[in-house]
């Protein structure tokens, strides 16, 4: 018996701590291992705790790929606005079925000394505003809070925003004395952190999804015994499905939290037609992905689109 | 192993060890401890650097240095003259302005060290010279800057409203109330000191004496406009409002006053420097040793052996008090928020205590750790900064604990100090 | 000399760091409102501008005794306890540093070996670590050099300049 520990960027009650606990009901109901779970902050910050993974101190590891894309490039392909499909069925089977994500990229994070275990969806991210969003015009002048990641910044510089770098702990004072008027998040997220108090305008304009991937150190994975691998897999396999049925109305049900919380809070869901002008920029975005992405980024992008499209079924 | 860990730091502390080395000392015995020999030191010099390199901790050496120019030239003394010229003739007056000061660029600033710097550097000699005695002057400067964590806008809050799911507007609001009642009986004592220790007063100012004060002060008053106009007008960050300040302080004192030779300048960079390097090698020590804890999950072991589960509202209250205030003397504040807040949500809920009264009181022991012996931040900082030693720099402590203390139980048996604001603003 | 040499390059280094941070912090301000457009390595420089400050300024506070210390018991002992408790003192820091070296050396190559990048500045993550092996090897040194003054001399010091005590009259500009 081992005890296996878990860290992940997220809280105990958002969608990856929900992932990494029902991975630790599955792994301690199936055999005689512990795992010990470490939520956002209790061991340092992403990049952090992604180290340690790498170091063999953390066994298991969550980090969304916008992160990872310091440390593996091609990662970055999830911020290609526009890329993945709204539709929630669509999605998950993607990610279910995804030969990019199942075999080409396993072997980039084996390079980095980590297991690829499986990648996840938490949720369409949306803009949280000070003012209504309808169009780009909408966004002029708007200082726009993003991670410092070069794809999100010249997605919102193509979007026509004034993309702005802060720490996340200082982004809500930031919103609420109006040095930034703008930050993207997933739904769920948007409520746990409430956001929506200090910037009452959320919009859905359906360019992404908040997406993460489960990591284990390789030494390790590599060095267990076939019927714990088997444990691990299956805890996964568990987890992911899970996490797809957690999920399933969890957009919808952190709206309407937000909207009783604070009854002036606007949701605007843009049409196709408000859409096309913020969809117009997603090929400048995708050309600098390929300028940036590392060598691999063109397979990587051409498979996507390939498991995309059977994904959506023709 | 923890005994082992927090008795070779008490004694290394107590020998006169670099105070580096008991917390470097204590993070070593736990990696080398849970790693089983030296494999993993790694990580531990990752954890020094992840505990500096927050960017919010920026406004500290930022601060220091615009109060150090502030302080070399003109523009300290001459805002300090003003406030004299209003208060000057008030028994404790000059240290009921400091606390009132301490409380106001901490609200702004949001840092305990940045205050302890840019208002305790340029006030201390004048309090010294006005017959305060100085073990009193540096524990007033010390704990009147852990208002900052309670008045808006509250790092401590954000991160305790995104752990526990509370509304961080309420909180903000919630922790004015304590704040403000913090100043007040910091405000009495003070007079009470004053008065028993017959510190002198200076005569009343007559208004003309006043409006020349003003008139001399007008440069310097730019610096409140930036700090105070610059962040809540959404203008800064306090990050930038404190480079802002430093700009500003060059500004005046090498172009307006003509006071400062680009030499002096050096120098003051020079010593901002030294000083940042101190106390930032500690906040990294600290971080490491936070790690060792974290990863161990001590506090879950402890908080498990006590069982809360059968207590009361006001046993709960309680115990979460002493936790936070045990945890926040030898832990960073932000990962004993992290850690203790998610034990502590379910039984909270269960009893059916107001979430924004347990922030409230939360900060507040975040606060009162900070100024607490024996690795309190603000302790460290004010070391650095006044080159005193540690007994001379702790000795005052014990009335301001003891008030802080006060504020607490107040807070627990009379949650109205906390909550009749947000009731207000709310409509609840 | 060449502690002379070094004390005088982590003087400027100090310095430097402390005005660039300001300047730094301010050219966001200044690009954000008149350029509209943040610069998106500010952060990631004044990073790497605070770990350059820290560990520069930890061998030179170590060369001037500035290291924070409760020296309460200490400053009650007899002179001879007093001395051998500060070799003694000396010599414990300076192998702590010495095995921090080592292991933040071993860190550093670690991260060259992974080929981190920074998001903004798109460098790679170890040029802004480079001073921390070297700031502990030179704070070891410190107090090594602390130590064997000690062993040589009949006075008790703090550090190679500087004698114990807190002195209270002129402020040592350092
Ligand atoms: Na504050
Ligand atoms: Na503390």
């Amino acid at each position: 018996a081992e005890t296996w520990r878990y860290a992940f960027e997220e809280a105990m009650d958002e969608v990856q701590g929900k992932f990494a606990q029902k991975f630790k009901e599955e792994v301690e109901a199936n055999s005689d291992n512990e795992v010990q779970l470490f939520p956002f902050g209790t061991l340092g910050e992403s990049a952090d705790i992604m180290e340690q993974a790498q170091s063999g101190i953390l066994q298991f590891v969550d980090q969304s790929p916008g992160f990872t894309g310091a440390l593996i490039p091609e990662a970055q392909v999830f911020f290609v606005p526009y890329l993945l499909p709204a539709d929630e069925g669509q999605l998950i089977k993607f990610f279910r079925d995804s030969k990019a994500i199942h075999e080409l990229f396993p072997p980039l994070y084996a390079d980095q000394g980590l297991e690829l275990l499986t990648m996840f969806p938490e949720g369409e991210v949306m803009m949280t505003t000070t003012k209504p969003i309808a169009g780009p015009a909408d966004l002029n002048e708007v200082k726009f809070r993003v991670m410092t990641n070069p794809l999100l910044v010249a997605s919102y510089q193509a979007f026509g925003a004034t993309p702005t770098p802060l720490p996340w702990g200082e982004v809500y004072g930031a919103l609420q004395t109006g040095i930034i008027q703008g930050q993207e998040n997933p739904a769920f997220f948007i409520e746990s952190t409430k956001m929506y108090e200090v910037a009452n305008n959320i919009t859905r304009a359906g360019h992404n999804n908040f997406t993460t991937a489960v990591m284990a150190n390789k030494e390790f994975f590599d060095g267990l015994s076939d019927a714990d691998k088997t444990v691990v897999r299956n805890a996964i396999a568990a987890a992911f499905d899970y996490t797809v049925d957690y999920q399933s109305g969890l957009t919808e049900t952190s709206l309407q939290k937000i909207k009783e919380a604070r009854p002036d809070v606007t949701i605007t869901t843009l049409t196709e037609e408000q859409r096309a002008p913020f969809k117009a920029t997603a090929a400048a975005v995708e050309a600098k992905f390929l300028e940036i992405g590392g060598p691999q980024a063109k397979p990587i992008l051409d498979q996507m689109k390939a498991d995309l499209a059977a994904a959506a079924g023709n | 192993m923890t005994y082992a860990i927090f008795g070779s730091m008490i004694g290394l502390l107590l020998l006169g060890f670099p105070m580096m080395i008991p917390l470097l000392v204590g993070a070593l015995i736990g990696f080398v401890g849970l790693f089983g020999g030296f494999g993993q030191l790694d990580t531990m010099v990752q954890q020094i650097l992840a505990g500096i390199r927050p960017a919010s901790l920026i406004a500290v050496p930022m601060f220091i240095f615009a109060a150090d120019i502030m302080t070399r030239g003109q523009s300290a003394n001459r805002l300090i003259d003003l406030v004299m010229a209003f208060v000057g003739h008030i028994k404790g007056g000059l240290a009921i302005s400091t606390a009132a000061a301490c409380t106001l660029f901490g609200a702004v600033s949001g840092s305990t060290q940045a205050t302890v710097v840019a208002v305790g550097g340029p006030l201390r000699p004048r309090m010294l010279k006005a017959g305060y005695n100085d073990s009193f002057v540096l524990a007033l400067i010390i704990n009147a800057s852990d208002i900052a964590f309670l008045i808006p806008p509250s790092i401590g809050m954000i991160i305790y409203g995104v752990v526990s799911g509370t509304s961080i507007s309420e909180l903000f609001i919630a922790g004015i109330g304590p704040g403000l009642l913090i100043l007040l009986l910091f405000s009495v004592y003070a007079y009470v000191y004053a008065v028993r220790n017959d510190v002198p007063t200076e005569r009343r100012a007559t208004w003309g004496a006043r409006g020349a004060a003003l008139r001399r002060a007008l440069w310097p008053l730019g610096f409140p406009l930036i700090i105070v106009g610059g962040i809540y007008g959404g203008i800064f960050s306090p990050t930038e409002a404190a480079a802002a300040c430093v700009l500003y302080a060059l500004f005046l004192e090498m172009v307006v006053f003509r006071e400062m030779t680009l030499r002096q300048l050096y120098q003051t960079a020079k010593s901002t420097g030294l000083i940042t390097a101190v106390v930032f090698i500690l906040i990294g020590a600290g971080a490491a040793f936070s790690y060792v804890i974290s990863f161990a999950q001590v506090p879950q072991a402890i908080l498990g052996a006590i069982g809360i589960d059968g207590m009361g509202a006001y046993g709960v209250l309680f115990t979460i008090s002493i936790a936070f205030f045990v945890g926040c003397m030898f832990v960073d504040p932000i990962v004993v928020i992290l850690i203790l807040v998610p034990i502590f949500a379910p039984v909270v809920k269960s009893v059916g205590i107001d979430p924004v009264l347990v922030g409230t009181i939360i900060t507040l022991q975040v606060a009162i750790g900070s100024a607490t012996p024996p690795f309190g931040c603000d302790i460290f900082t004010a070391i650095a900064i006044f080159k005193r030693p540690y007994a001379e720099v702790v000795r005052g402590t014990p009335p301001f604990i003891f008030m802080l203390l006060l504020v607490s139980v107040l807070l627990i048996f009379f949650p109205q100090i906390a909550l009749f604001l947000r009731d207000l603003a709310f409509a609840k | 000399m060449i502690d002379v040499a070094i004390a005088r390059i982590e003087a400027v280094l100090l310095a430097a760091g402390v005005l660039l941070m300001a300047v730094n912090t301010m050219a966001n301000v200044v690009g954000r409102y008149v350029l509209g457009e943040s610069i998106f390595f500010s952060e990631e420089l004044n990073q790497a501008l605070i770990i350059l400050i820290t560990f520069a300024g930890i061998s030179y506070a170590a060369r001037h005794g500035r290291h924070i210390r409760m020296s309460a018991f200490f400053d009650a002992a007899q002179f001879r306890w007093r001395k051998a408790l500060m070799i003694a003192i000396a010599v414990v820091t300076a192998a702590i540093m010495f095995l921090l070296t080592w292991y933040s050396f071993d860190y550093l190559l670690t991260q060259m070996r992974r080929g981190r990048l920074l998001p903004a500045l798109q460098i790679p993550q170890w040029w802004i670590i480079v001073w921390v092996p070297l700031g502990f090897f030179l704070t070891g040194l410190q107090y090594t050099l602390a130590a064997i003054k000690n062993l040589i001399d009949p006075n008790i010091w703090l550090s190679t300049s500087t004698l114990e005590g807190y002195d209270t009259s002129a402020e040592e500009e350092v």
